[in-house]
């Protein structure tokens, strides 16, 4: 067997390196809270505690967003007929559009402007278009693919073509986690078939998303047969007292560890060995977490739930707020069904009616309990669509120009930052690439998405890879 | 022998066998008709109307819209038709207009035939499925909203649509020139993956002694070039764990390992070779690489999407896989069964019953049955055809080119409406009862051989009799209902009915859904059985249409904006002979044979690579799925190209592939660590050493099943889904609403409006929602790949552990590693249940608890413990005597001893193969 100290030095530079460590650290967390630590001394190295990969860190400077709530709308939004207000289309309407085979077609709903900002908004948003103030509006976003997967891939990870750390594992990464029994990067109901989105790629697994609830169907996610409380199943054992399983795990874990002394690098061992900690812990915290019984009447109605068609995205909110304040760094949450090709007329209003209220209550909420401040809050989906009709009362998928909003956590509110054309089919002025959208949420976090790098295969990784610039003007 | 002229023969009456489909009764008269004109060879299944055009343009060989209209015609719908659109639709339903109300257009024939949400505007010929005569009479409709047009107005409507509603106002003429020229083409020839496999013999190398075939000394050639050494081989142990995982997805027994050390000490390479050849020919083999097509043939029991219906018959086509590959089906013909089986001649009633059921290839795609409009239900059921059919076979993204040009590859767009004309000349049958959930119910197939035990219950003839009257009973109150709904009169005064009869009016909404979904379930199991109740095999696949045709372009992929009609036709990039097509056939037959031909560059390097992936850890082309240009090429394209010329060789045996990898030295390496070659290829692109793999979560559940005694290797009846029948998929069960509650509409029912609150909640949101009544956690012993697969609800043993997401085709699984997965282990019933049976088999070998330590870890790792796992064994034990309160002696020692099997099934070793 090499000398440890050899080995270490190997594995700091190897892929997996970081995994081992971070072993090292959560075990040291776990065994000082366990008497149960003698089991897990046969693994080497459990002393060093400031190697804890999830103990929280000094950012690169000063942020002013200490978490993030991420509310991803699946299958690309109209910033048309939303957030994104094309007057001229009213007078263009009809006429051939660029394609020169569908007719531009102006959005059936009415915008007003709103809040002492001014802010254009559609009638689709009644209750959020409250908390203009509160927003800043980019309006010039753009990503490099026109398709579903692969936008949404891109919007997570920056690269739609190799798997790559999301966004929400790079700023685990970069500034740890505060509640060490809670998954640091939690992803509520999320997306089918997304697991890469939510994934930590090279970066150590220990900062990969946990997925809580079942995929999102239809009506924004647990409305359909999911109540919080089941959300994770086999969360609690009726034959095992919480001492005995303690020792169970200790078990596992020290066979798992002389595994992983014989087998010096594997990816998969690590993972492992940390998902046994986090979920012994998960056992406890999880259900007090995703327990709503505790809040106000009033706070159930802030957020829509209890009625239709708001309770299940209402929850969805209400849980994010409670992970967030338990200390959970990344929250994202997600609602479907955005991608109207047609019957947007009647579609639409569905889907802005699901959400207007549980985020108009969020923002409320977050703002009275003085968290909106350091909490940075994101909407947006993988692209917008497009000014001309398709299939008569629909749109297409838009990906050259389309809005995201973003509040609190030290953006500007009231702010409407870039601009698209005319008719809202691409991006002109101050355009934002989605590298530069993530730029500005790491800066917005205290890091600078140039030097926050993870060593992989021989060079230095980044979430913007090598572009990628922080739109300081909606800063604060 | 059987010659070619009685081959045709059988094929033609097997067509008509087979062509007798299941008739759902609201048009059973009228399929009866149809069935009768079809034994005669005169009529199509789908229209009698056309039956004589069809004939018509059949003797032609031509394939012409029969409706060109003529001058007269067209003058009839200036003057009496354009003018009453232009004055009265016109404002809500064209693009010129405020905007097209419904999603219906009416400014142009393409959009009055394709129609809106409810469907299809004009059906020329047909006045009774035109929604458009349906609106104007304001029967289901009402429009205009305004008032009613006059009456001699309508009648006109009445002559132009029973003329064939000739329009001017079409696209035809609008042609969409691609940007992909020839000479694109020609050039996009030239793509390594689009150029024929050749064999380039391996440079001699250092490692020519080491290499043990001609695999081997591919591999090694490029370490000689990239200074990596191999690693050593692996102990016998890990190879005998190895190979049998694998190979069939299960742990070795005690038998094959012991006779394996023992044969390797004499002979390694015939130890190697005879293990290999046991398992290749062992029934779980097929069970395992089974599945591996299942991932990328996106199996499933229900349609996914919005509304989960069942697909009962698609464990049919699952088995018919994993025959298939214990049979060594060759690959080629593997495939051209799945696509094309229906057409092609068969020996017997037997191999035709094979060949019907593996085009449920085709048919067993997620559906959004919810669609409203069967057009663009059919458009995206076709998309959805060609996507799979050439990702699976070719590793070509074709589905790219729906809505324009492809991006990276050279497919024009007239590409991808070439092979649509093929699979829209094809009739899809899934099967489903039409409901407001289910708006595109199809028939089934019905098998030639008919199963000699159902599943399903035979029903009695009074039984039956007694179900079809309930069924028109039903069918009229559900008339009724709707028509309460629709006439929007107000809720009747609770109140003052309470008060006069006692009972209490039922909101006709919630009427009309409990309605429709009980005519959908009596429906469903009357067609379940012949006339005399007797069950009746149905399977799920395709038949051609008995009027091909070729598709237009549409614009941007968009139903209502058709261009140039295209040919038939197949991925011009791929070259091969492409034979002329018959107008009588759709062209399936000759795409399959096409796309499996020797001289198609694709098939044969798609599929080893898959192989490659299974049996080696990491495939050689990245993205098995994609050999596009937007994909990245092969690691190693001389050995891909060799084994492509390999498997092409030996009759496209896929057990022969799998053989000269299993047999070869590379896959004999060993996977521990070695800084040099870790730190040259962190990646292991280079194969210098193995891959350890996640066990997927088939082999987990298996090998946890098989080690505790608990696997019952027998094969099920069917399929858990299979038994509930045509009905609809709620995160925990069917959401048939139960016999009990079938009196919730009667409006005498003091009762019925707390049942049809009962039912409405049932409906909305999934029944059964208590997760212990949960039907796919019922405990369950046979191998994993027959555990029921529905599209929105997956059993946790399968969920937890990255199973391949069934709407989607996964040529490789994701491995993550979640604290779900941990939480699986330490606390499912079914995993704790598991450890109970294991513990039991411990104890009976021994009743000293070291004893029993070490034969646990025999029978789970099939090796002793080390001294260190001992003692962390020792130190588990103590801890769990400290911290026991009270209980007997005896039970506590079980208890404990289970605890202590539950942690080796949870651990890394278990779950991981070296």
């Amino acid at each position: 067997m090499m000398p440890a100290i050899t080995r270490r030095q190997i594995l700091q530079c190897a892929s997996a390196g970081f995994g081992y460590l971070a072993f090292a650290g959560m075990s040291t967390l776990a065994s000082r809270r366990s008497k149960a630590d003698d089991s897990l001394a046969t693994g080497p190295n459990n002393s060093n505690t400031s190697s804890n990969p999830l103990a929280p860190k000094q950012p690169h400077f000063n942020a002013s967003a200490k978490r993030v709530l991420f509310l991803c709308m699946q299958g690309g939004p109209s910033h048309i007929d939303t957030f994104d207000y094309k007057p001229q289309l009213a007078n263009d309407e009809g006429k051939k559009g660029r394609n020169n085979a569908a007719k531009l077609m102006p959005s059936p709903w009415k915008f007003s402007q709103r809040g002492k900002s001014g802010l254009w908004i559609s009638e689709l948003f009644p209750e959020l278009g409250k908390h203009s103030d509160e927003m800043c509006l980019i309006r010039s976003m753009h990503c490099d693919q026109p398709i579903h997967p692969r936008a949404m891939t891109q919007m997570h990870t920056g690269n739609a073509q190799f798997v790559r750390p999301s966004l929400g594992a790079w700023t685990l990464y970069g500034l740890g986690t505060e509640n060490e029994s809670l998954p640091g990067f939690i992803a509520l109901n999320p997306q089918v078939a997304s697991s890469q989105n939510y994934g930590s790629a090279f970066l150590p697994a220990i900062y990969q998303g946990t997925k809580v609830g079942r995929p999102q169907a239809r009506r924004g996610g647990m409305a359909r047969g999911d109540s919080p409380t089941n959300a994770i199943p086999d969360l609690a054992n009726s034959r095992q007292s919480r001492q005995s399983q303690r020792a169970q795990i200790d078990f596992i874990q020290s066979l798992n560890q002389q595994k992983l002394a014989r087998d010096v690098v594997d990816p998969n061992v690590e993972g492992i060995i940390e998902s046994y900690e986090l979920a012994f812990r998960m056992q406890d915290s999880l259900p007090q977490l995703m327990d709503l019984s505790g809040e106000s009447e009033k706070t159930l109605a802030l957020y829509g739930v209890g009625k239709n068609p708001t309770d299940g995205f209402g929850k969805q909110c209400l849980m994010a707020r409670r992970c967030l304040e338990a200390g959970v760094r990344f929250v994202e949450l997600s609602h479907g069904n955005w991608d109207h090709h047609q019957r947007l007329r009647t579609s639409l209003p569905e889907n802005c009616e699901e959400i207007d209220q549980p985020i108009a209550g969020l923002l409320t909420d977050l703002k009275q309990r003085g968290m909106l401040d350091d909490t940075l809050v994101i909407w947006g989906g993988e692209f917008g669509r497009t000014p001309d009709a398709q299939n008569g009362d629909g749109r297409d998928h838009n990906h050259k120009g389309y809005t995201t909003w973003m509040a609190g956590g030290g953006v500007r509110g009231g702010f409407s930052y870039g601009a698209t054309d005319e008719h809202g089919r691409e991006a002109v002025e101050n355009k934002c690439h989605i590298h530069d959208w993530h730029a500005t949420i790491l800066n917005l976090l205290g890091l600078d998405h140039e030097q926050l790098t993870y060593q992989y295969a021989g060079r230095n990784f980044r979430l913007t890879d090598v572009y990628g610039s922080v739109m300081e003007a909606i800063k604060s | 022998m059987v010659h070619a002229a009685m081959n045709r023969q059988f094929s033609l009456t097997r067509f008509i066998h087979a062509r007798l489909i299941h008739a759902r009764p609201a048009i059973a008269s009228t399929q009866s008709i149809i069935s009768a004109l079809m034994l005669a060879g005169l009529a199509s299944s789908h229209s009698l109307a056309f039956a004589q055009e069809v004939v018509f343009a059949q003797e032609n060989g031509n394939t012409v819209e029969p409706n060109k209209p003529t001058p007269e015609q067209l003058q009839f719908f200036e003057a009496k038709i354009r003018p009453v659109l232009v004055d009265h639709c016109y404002r809500c339903h064209s693009a010129d207009g405020q905007g097209i109300r419904g999603g219906l257009g009416v400014d142009n024939r393409d959009a009055l035939l394709a129609g809106g949400e409810s469907g299809p505007a004009i059906v020329p010929g047909n006045l009774e499925e035109s929604l458009l005569w349906n609106a104007i009479n304001y029967r289901d409709y009402r429009m205009p909203p305004k008032g009613k047009l006059p009456d001699s107005v309508i009648a006109d409507f009445k002559t132009w649509i029973e003329m064939g509603a000739p329009d001017p106002r079409s696209n035809d003429g609008v042609v969409i020139h691609s940007k992909v020229t020839a000479t694109d083409i020609e050039e996009g020839k030239k793509f390594w993956a689009f150029t024929q496999p050749s064999i380039v013999p391996p440079t001699t190398n250092p490692y020519d002694s080491w290499a043990k075939t001609e695999i081997d000394r591919y591999v090694a050639a490029v370490w000689a070039k990239r200074e990596i050494d191999p690693a050593d081989d692996c102990e016998p142990e890990t190879l005998a764990r190895r190979l049998t995982f694998d190979l069939v997805g299960l742990p070795p027994t005690r038998e094959d390992r012991d006779n394996f050390l023992a044969r390797w000490k004499s002979d390694s390479d015939a130890a190697v070779s005879e293990l290999v050849d046991k398992l290749l020919n062992s029934p779980q083999f097929g069970e395992r690489w089974g599945r591996h097509w299942l991932d990328v043939a996106r199996y499933a029991e229900t349609s996914g999407k919005e509304t989960d219906i069942t697909f009962p018959n698609a464990w049919r086509y699952r088995d018919y896989v994993i025959r298939s590959f214990n049979d060594d089906k060759p690959y080629d013909r593997f495939i051209t069964e799945q696509i094309a089986g229906d057409l092609l001649p068969a020996k017997n009633d037997q191999q035709w019953t094979e060949n019907l059921i593996a085009t449920g290839f085709l048919a067993i795609g997620p559906k959004s049955l919810s669609e409203q409009n069967p057009r663009q239900f059919q458009a995206d059921l076709i998309d959805e055809q060609i996507d799979t059919t050439s990702r699976v076979v070719l590793g070509l993204s074709v589905g790219c080119a729906r809505c324009h040009d492809h991006k990276f590859d050279p497919i024009p767009q007239s590409d991808y409406y070439a092979l649509a004309g093929i699979f829209d000349s094809t009739e899809t049958l899934y099967g489903g009862t039409r409901s407001i959930r289910n708006r595109h119910p199809s028939d089934w197939i019905r098998l030639p051989v008919q199963d000699t035990q159902s599943i399903d219950r035979p029903i009695s003839p009074d039984e039956l009799a007694s179900m079809k009257k309930e069924l028109q009973e039903k069918q009229a109150e559900l008339a009724e209902a709707r028509r309460a709904q629709r006439s929007g009169t107000p809720t009747p005064d609770n109140s003052n009915r309470n008060t006069s009869n006692g009972t209490r009016p039922v909101n006709p909404q919630i009427q009309v859904g409990v309605l429709d979904q009980m005519v959908a379930q009596l429906n469903a199991r009357i067609n379940s059985v012949d006339e005399k109740g007797k069950p009746i095999s149905f399977c799920m696949g395709v038949q051609d249409d008995d009027q091909p045709r070729n598709a237009r372009v549409l614009i941007r992929g968009e139903i209502d904006q058709p261009a140039q009609e295209v040919p038939r036709g197949f991925v011009q990039v791929l070259g091969g002979k492409t034979p002329k097509l018959s107008a009588r056939s759709s062209g399936r037959k000759e795409l399959a044979q096409w796309m499996v031909s020797n001289e198609n560059p694709l098939a044969a390097r798609v599929m080893v690579n898959r192989i490659w992936k299974h049996l080696i850890g990491k495939p050689l082309v990245r993205d098995p799925d994609n050999f596009g240009a937007s994909g990245t090429p092969p690691t190693h394209p001389e050995l891909l190209d060799f084994m492509a010329i390999e498997f092409m060789n030996n009759s496209w045996s896929v057990k022969q592939m799998i053989r000269s990898i299993a047999t070869s030295r590379v896959y004999r390496l060993s996977s521990s660590y070695d800084p040099t070659r870790f730190e040259l290829d962190p990646e292991n692109h280079w194969v210098a050493r193995a891959n350890s793999k996640r066990l997927d979560a088939e082999a987990i559940r298996d090998a946890m099943l098989a080690v505790s005694g608990q696997l019952d290797l027998k094969p099920p009846k069917a399929s858990l889904i299979a038994t509930f029948g045509s009905t609809v998929m709620g995160p925990n069960g069917p959401q048939n609403i139960p016999l009990l509650l079938a009196n919730a509409t009667n409006p005498n029912d003091p009762n019925a409006s707390t049942r049809a609150n009962a039912m409405r909640n049932m409906m909305g949101q999934g029944s059964f929602r208590n997760p212990n009544a949960n039907v796919f956690e019922t405990p369950n012993y046979k191998r994993s790949v027959y555990l029921p697969v529905a599209r929105n609800a997956l059993p946790r043993a399968l969920d937890a552990f990255d199973f391949a997401e069934p709407s989607l085709l996964v040529g490789e699984r994701e491995v993550s590693n979640t604290a779900e997965q941990a939480l699986y282990m330490l606390n499912n019933p079914f995993v704790v249940e598991l450890s109970d049976a294991l513990a039991r088999k411990a104890m009976t070998q021994s009743k000293e608890p070291r004893q029993q330590i070490v034969h646990a870890f025999q029978l789970v790792y099939g090796r002793p413990p080390t001294s260190n796992e001992m003692n962390a064994a020792n130190r588990f034990y103590r801890q769990s005597n400290e911290t026991r309160t009270s209980g007997k002696k005896d039970e506590a020692a079980f208890r404990w001893l289970s605890q202590f099997c539950q942690a080796l099934f949870g651990t890394a070793e278990f779950r991981i193969v070296n």
